[in-house]
């Protein structure tokens, strides 16, 4: 199943050189201030960002999102090239570092860990059926 | 018998009066008393302080080294993971250091990440335009000096390459273990750090399963798309297929994944194929067999005794040749579905090196969490642990008799 993020449909080219950090807040302001242009705008786009329920800490996941737009600005120039390379090594890099993130976030779970050591707890019972 | 080294780390100045290693004989408690030297001790900025550490210990002159190779996202935390359970203990990053360091340090083991060798990091990569996976982009000079160093049981200053900033962090101190692992992209690339490992494996993922993978992975990621996955895939590729994937042809060991042959037209890519291929006439490795060494078999498992679920469980093994060399590959295809069919194989399998019966099933219970633990990927690396286990007393009971004879003489 696709996640698309509705960034990288909505906002085409026109906002290719602007920088990072003003890239995301005309979008994000909206929403938190006017939460009512939130729902005109659901109706207006098709596909909406479907938020996971578990993702990497914020800033990791941000970074990844950056790094994939960057590397397809540079492999829209010559998709042959070192840059291209570079840039789609270092979405590699990001998105394996969000990984291990996400897993050792999911490790450090207090509940998880508890109902490791003491199976037969209450809180750690399980029904199968 | 206790002897104990002098460990002096690498970036001393001669100002610490103890230079050279000694051997005295001292108990059998793991002391540490920190020198002074006689001097003043000259901090400098920014490098360590320049002390000598005593460490009494067992004798590990030399340590056991590892190499273990494999593209980003395809396994080599998970293998490092059963790798340390299978010595016992859980790896951990060094308490209070760096909370991004890259090493996991257990009682025996220590990992450390191939990356933290990098010469360029992030930005200096992409001015270049070069990949981490070019030999531009890492320091193999470095990279030798210190693995030599912690061979000869030598603490060293290792640098720390931050994942999450792509910088270059102020080095970390690493002391020299029973075992030490270095995983990364490039570990028998250089041809020094290459004779130096005592045993080298290579994880060979193919690109269905790789790109499957990936996609688990990354697609919970806001951001992430079927497109951005597979050209990150293929943008890698040119430089993978020039730099790391030449490196199995060097590898003792090498674990190949690959897509089931027993469902056609599989493009769920859940059932996995994976081959142990061993090199034959390595130094204290005995290849993994079925049934009898040397001859070819193919043995499906399922049937009068034990019933398995669809798609099944399909074995093979058999003498061939890897890159010129004589190898013996063990194949599973198929998925474990109860534990009793991993009882089953296992009891069927020879030279797997476990201490008791059903060791192999009880590690891959401990860690049914882990991906690959219903299939072949879980199986053999649960299976290279106990090897390299097997390596590593082989290795010490050879050194320990050594200076028995010496000191009889």
């Amino acid at each position: 199943m696709a996640t698309l993020s509705s960034l990288n449909l909505v906002t085409p080219r026109v906002v290719a050189n602007v920088p990072d950090s003003t890239k995301g807040s005309p979008v994000k302001v909206p929403y938190v201030n006017q939460p009512w242009k939130r729902l005109s705008q659901l109706a207006s786009r098709r596909m909406q960002v479907i938020r996971p329920v578990r993702a990497a800490p914020d800033s990791i996941s941000e970074k990844v999102e950056k790094s994939i737009k960057e590397a397809q600005e540079a492999c829209s120039d010559d998709p042959a090239s070192g840059e291209c390379a570079a840039a789609w090594d270092e979405v590699e890099e990001i998105s394996a570092a969000a990984g291990h993130a996400r897993d050792r976030k999911k490790e450090n779970d207090p509940l998880e860990n508890y109902c490791k050591d003491n199976p037969e707890a209450e809180e750690c019972r399980t029904y199968d059926n | 018998m206790a002897v104990c080294t002098v460990y002096t780390t690498q970036s001393l100045n001669s100002a610490c009066s103890i230079s050279t290693p000694t051997k005295t004989h001292l108990g059998f408690h793991q002391k540490q008393v920190v020198l002074d030297s006689t001097g003043k001790i000259t901090s400098k900025k920014g490098s360590s302080s320049s002390s000598c550490v005593i460490t009494c210990s067992v004798d590990h002159s030399q340590t056991v080294v590892i190499g273990l190779a494999a593209d980003s996202g395809c396994g080599k935390s998970t293998f490092m993971r059963r790798l340390t359970s299978v010595f016992g203990g859980a790896a951990e990053p060094p308490k209070g250091g760096n909370p991004d360091s890259n090493t996991l340090i257990s009682d025996m083991t220590t990992v450390i990440c191939l990356d933290d060798y990098h010469s360029l990091d992030r930005t200096g990569r992409k001015e270049k335009g070069v990949t981490a996976l070019d030999p531009r982009a890492n320091n193999f000079d470095l990279m030798y000096e210190q693995v030599k160093a912690l061979k000869s049981a030598i603490a060293v200053e290792k640098p720390i390459y931050n994942h999450v900033t792509g910088l270059l962090d102020p080095p970390e101190l690493i002391k020299p273990p029973k075992i030490l692992v270095i995983e990364g992209l490039h570990p028998m690339f250089d041809e020094r750090v290459r004779d130096l490992l005592d045993f080298s494996i290579y994880l060979d993922i193919s690109n269905e399963v790789k790109f499957a993978w990936k996609i688990q992975r990354d697609m919970a990621e806001r951001g992430h798309s079927l497109e951005s996955i597979k050209a990150s895939i293929e943008a890698r590729k040119p430089d993978f297929d020039a730099y790391i994937d030449p490196q199995k042809q060097y590898a003792d060991a090498v674990i190949e994944v690959l897509p089931t042959q027993l469902i056609p037209d599989d493009n769920e890519g859940k059932v996995l194929r994976a081959r142990l291929i061993m090199k034959e006439g390595v130094k204290h490795f005995s290849p993994v067999y079925l049934f009898d060494e040397g001859s070819t078999i193919s043995w499906i498992p399922c049937g009068r005794k034990l019933t398995c679920s669809y798609p099944g469980i399909k074995f093979s093994y058999g003498p061939d040749s890897y890159f010129g060399h004589e190898v013996s590959i063990l194949e599973m295809d198929g998925q474990f579905d109860r534990l009793d069919e991993l009882i089953y194989v296992e009891s069927h399998l020879s030279n797997i090196s476990t201490k008791f019966y059903g060791e192999v099933t009880q590690q891959m219970l401990k860690h049914s969490d882990f991906p690959g633990s219903n299939n072949g990927t879980g199986l053999f690396q649960t299976i290279v642990g106990l090897k390299i286990r097997d390596l590593y007393e082989q290795i010490t009971a050879s050194k320990t008799a050594a200076p028995l004879e010496a000191t009889k003489a």
